[in-house]
């Protein structure tokens, strides 16, 4: 595989887009001004993918992790209750207890996210990405299927920022539910967490508008 | 893509017909990948050279799509037709993920309509009254019951202020009776912390800055709080003492015009209150500033008491029978204060109970509470469990009549009546007896402001779950709370004995779980006058520290003031010269007494005249 890294006309990073293509000899190749290429069937655009990452607690977690730690209950130190969404094509996405919600990035009623991760960057088109939302959203992320500890927002964001980029998310987020589980404290609760739902207001429902498979 | 021109020698022909089952001519290589679509797995054998294209009308024949449907991912990248998946960098084990698209595309324009439909949504999730709408964070789970109790703002501006999706009880109770919540829920900071930034409160605090004193005070806290789950009971002794008020004290309920304006501020403690002396009066002014939780919770029927089933119609009676006013003492030696607010608003009809109860609620408050209470020497059965038993005869008479605020606070520990007290200091030293661990950790919490001040900034207000329910039961046991005193009665006398063993016992609460690791060190080692400090430690160089920790641990645990680690003989040295001059020659027994009631010289005197027999 040919990796292009010249900076093509205008182009970001690297582009694996495939063997170069031959100069614009024969061709006119307009450049468009656009931010991400010159031209989207050309070195195809790149968006940028982020993590928003939300912490439920507010620092809450984090302080409050070694009392139990004091008292011997809880050895492990908990950072925070992480809430995490993912962010592309100026829109974030996330999975609630309302199902895959979208809305303008830090829209939601949490505020803005407490850290950003970069997750990298995708090819996939913004209406490429509805599609598969959508197609998530019909069947791995129903709303029904909602579960705090199993199945949960920091779920969908690793699935989707796997689609997106092929990475996952920091593992610190993903390994939350089993580190609380793995507590007394946890296992304590655990009837009752398993109950709630978080669902982040602000955000829109994601979904085939015309119910169309 | 057409005019994309592959310059791979591998490249594949584009126009080859699919064979893409394995063993193609070239390379034998079989790939195994993984397709993932719509959120399913399915593994594919595809051969190293295949192109994507070809790869492509596989899947359409397997998802039984048209080839344009298909759209691959991979790391990012979407696969054009004439790569071949190789080129593309996927080997074995890779995941590919493949988007289906639906054959009508108006996606673009659906995703714009959505974005016109979010002032709904949003405005519907604001404006929540479903649970599920709410965020809910983990921390604040517990303290969602308050939320509800509060008066909570449909638009709720704070996340944590939802609804909370769990209003099963059960629930509820059932993360209640962990161990771990109550040990939480023992720390009085955090509570205070959040009721401080609640907005009701804190507009309560601008109308009545005494709410911030009170506040300040963790005993009162505890004790509004668990007064405040006990609203019938509230309300009941609020009826009761009325008409006593009038009775009682030439305090007109108007004059504390303050508290007619605060919720709960018509309370008749506050206003029996204000004929206190002073020394009643400075500490309890902020008890009876007001319940403003009362008052929040007022519209919240709380979950009865766990403690409940203990005889209701004989709770009743006694509260008719609790004294009407509470004990500084009480305020100093509950820190879970229930007891002390149920004295406080122990209403006095009858003369002849009023005393006892109010002795009776000390002595239960004392009793309940192992940590700084006061437990003078001889207590007898703990009263707050015999909720059936009748008012002590002996003791109404012997205990002084009820005109002085002062002989409220007379701690008379033979007192075994104070039944709306004990209904909840019963639990609580049930709950404490229950689990020795969490009652261990709470003596610490609470008497160990140092090693605690950092612990009690940082919890949230699990308190208002009533977790304590089941600590009135435990506490109800009779056999319970008479442990609890027989161990609260043997470190006393050691303390006053052998002050010196004390250390050694501190590795038996070590084990015990009662103090904690000593991992923190105290500043200042035990102004105790003992004079073996070194040699009582059985452990390691920083044994110091610990023992000197230990030591005002146990010391608190002994009966002194857990805000005061001093010694007795010191702090008490102008009251024993008092009693030494009126004619108590028994040096032991004075100090003893005085001890007990925490440096109350009246108190004491009536205490030593009990016990020698006047």
């Amino acid at each position: 595989m040919r990796e292009i890294v010249v900076a093509r006309g205008g182009c970001w990073g690297a582009c694996s887009a495939g063997p170069p293509f031959p100069r614009p000899s024969g061709r006119a190749w307009a450049r468009s001004p656009a931010p991400y290429a010159p031209h989207p069937r050309r070195p195809p655009n790149l968006y940028p993918v982020k993590l928003y990452v939300y912490d439920l607690s507010k620092g809450l977690a984090r302080r409050l992790s070694p009392i139990p730690h004091h008292a011997g209950l809880n050895g492990k130190q908990l950072e925070g209750i992480w809430h995490t969404s993912i962010v592309v094509h100026k829109d974030e996405f996330f999975f609630g207890s309302g199902g895959i919600s979208s809305c303008p990035p830090g829209g939601t009623l949490l505020g803005p996210p407490d850290s950003v991760v970069d997750v990298g960057s995708t090819e996939v088109t913004e209406e490429l990405f509805l599609e598969y939302l959508s197609s998530l959203g019909e069947s791995l992320f129903r709303s029904e299927a909602y579960n705090l500890f199993e199945h949960n927002c920091n779920t969908f964001t690793n699935e989707v920022a796997q689609f997106l980029t092929g990475r996952k998310i920091p593992s610190y987020i993903t390994d939350l539910p089993s580190e609380i589980l793995s507590t007394p404290f946890g296992q304590a609760l655990r009837p009752l967490l398993d109950s709630i739902q978080i669902q982040p207001p602000g955000g829109s429902p994601v979904g085939r508008p015309n119910g169309q498979s | 893509m057409p005019h994309v021109i592959s310059q791979t020698p591998k490249m594949a022909q584009s126009g080859r017909p699919s064979g893409l089952s394995t063993d193609e001519n070239i390379s034998p290589s079989v790939t195994r990948v993984t397709v993932k679509t719509a959120g399913k797995g399915e593994d594919f054998m595809i051969a190293d050279n295949t192109s994507v294209r070809q790869f492509k009308e596989k899947l359409s024949a397997h998802f039984e799509c048209q080839m344009d449907q298909l759209v691959l991912v991979f790391m990012g990248r979407l696969l054009k037709d004439h790569d071949t998946l190789r080129q593309r960098g996927i080997r074995d084990s890779h995941t590919i993920h493949l988007v289906i698209k639906s054959k009508h595309r108006s996606r673009s324009l659906a995703h714009s309509s959505q974005n016109l439909l979010t002032k709904d949504p949003c405005h519907r999730n604001r404006n929540t009254k479903g649970n599920s709408s709410g965020v809910h964070q983990l921390a604040s789970v517990s303290h969602t019951p308050v939320e509800s109790a509060l008066p909570v703002e449909p638009d709720a501006p704070k996340v944590h202020t939802q609804d909370l999706e769990v209003s099963n009880p059960d629930c509820i109770a059932q993360m209640l009776q962990n161990l771990s919540i109550q040990q939480l829920l023992s720390n009085m900071a955090p509570v205070r912390q959040f009721i401080s930034e609640h907005p009701d409160v804190q507009q309560l605090m601008q109308q009545n800055p005494e709410v911030s004193n009170l506040l300040d005070n963790y005993e009162i806290l505890w004790q509004t709080l668990e007064l405040a789950r006990n609203l019938a009971m509230i309300q009941e002794i609020m009826q009761i003492q009325q008409p006593e008020q009038n009775l009682e004290h030439p305090l007109n309920p108007q004059s504390y015009p303050g508290l007619e304006t605060m919720p709960g501020g018509d309370n008749p403690l506050g206003r029996s209150y204000a004929d206190c002396n002073d020394h009643m009066l400075n500490s309890l002014q902020d008890l009876f500033g007001g319940n403003p939780f009362t008052a929040l919770l007022e519209g919240h029927v709380l979950e009865p008491v766990q403690s409940s089933p203990l005889s209701p119609p004989q709770p009743q009676e006694r509260r008719d029978q609790l004294p009407q006013l509470p004990t500084t003492r009480v305020i100093y030696t509950s820190s879970c204060g229930l007891s002390s607010i149920t004295s406080a608003n122990v209403a006095p009809d009858k003369v002849n109970h009023t005393s006892s109860a109010s002795t009776t609620t000390i002595s239960t408050k004392d009793q309940s509470h192992n940590w700084a209470i006061q437990q003078p020497a001889g207590v007898p059965a703990l009263p707050s469990i015999e909720l059936t038993q009748q008012p002590q005869a002996e003791d109404k008479d012997a205990t002084t009549s009820r005109d002085s605020s002062d002989q409220k606070l007379k701690d008379d520990p033979q007192l075994s009546d104070e039944q709306s007290s004990s209904q909840i200091t019963g639990s609580m030293v049930q709950l404490l007896l229950n689990n020795p661990y969490l009652a261990a950790q709470m003596m610490l919490f609470i008497s160990m402001p140092q090693l605690s001040e950092q612990c009690r900034q940082q919890l949230p207000t699990f308190l208002q779950q009533t977790q304590l329910s089941d600590m009135l039961l435990a506490l109800a046991n009779p056999k319970a709370s008479q442990a609890i005193l027989h161990i609260e009665q043997g470190l006393q006398l050691l303390a006053t004995e052998a002050p010196v063993l004390l250390p050694w016992v501190a590795p038996y609460l070590w084990g015990l779980g009662w103090l904690p690791s000593p991992s923190f060190s105290y500043p200042d080692t035990v102004p105790w006058a003992w004079d073996v400090p070194d040699m009582a430690e059985p452990k390691g160089p920083e044994c110091c520290h610990k023992s000197g920790a230990a030591r005002q641990r146990l010391q608190s645990l002994a009966g002194d003031s857990s805000h005061l680690p001093q010694a007795p003989e010191i702090r008490f040295s102008q009251q024993m010269e008092s009693l030494q001059a009126m004619g108590f020659g028994n040096h032991h027994a004075n100090l003893q007494a005085l001890i007990a009631t925490e440096g109350d010289t009246g108190a004491a005197i009536r205490k030593l005249k009990r016990s020698q027999g006047f």
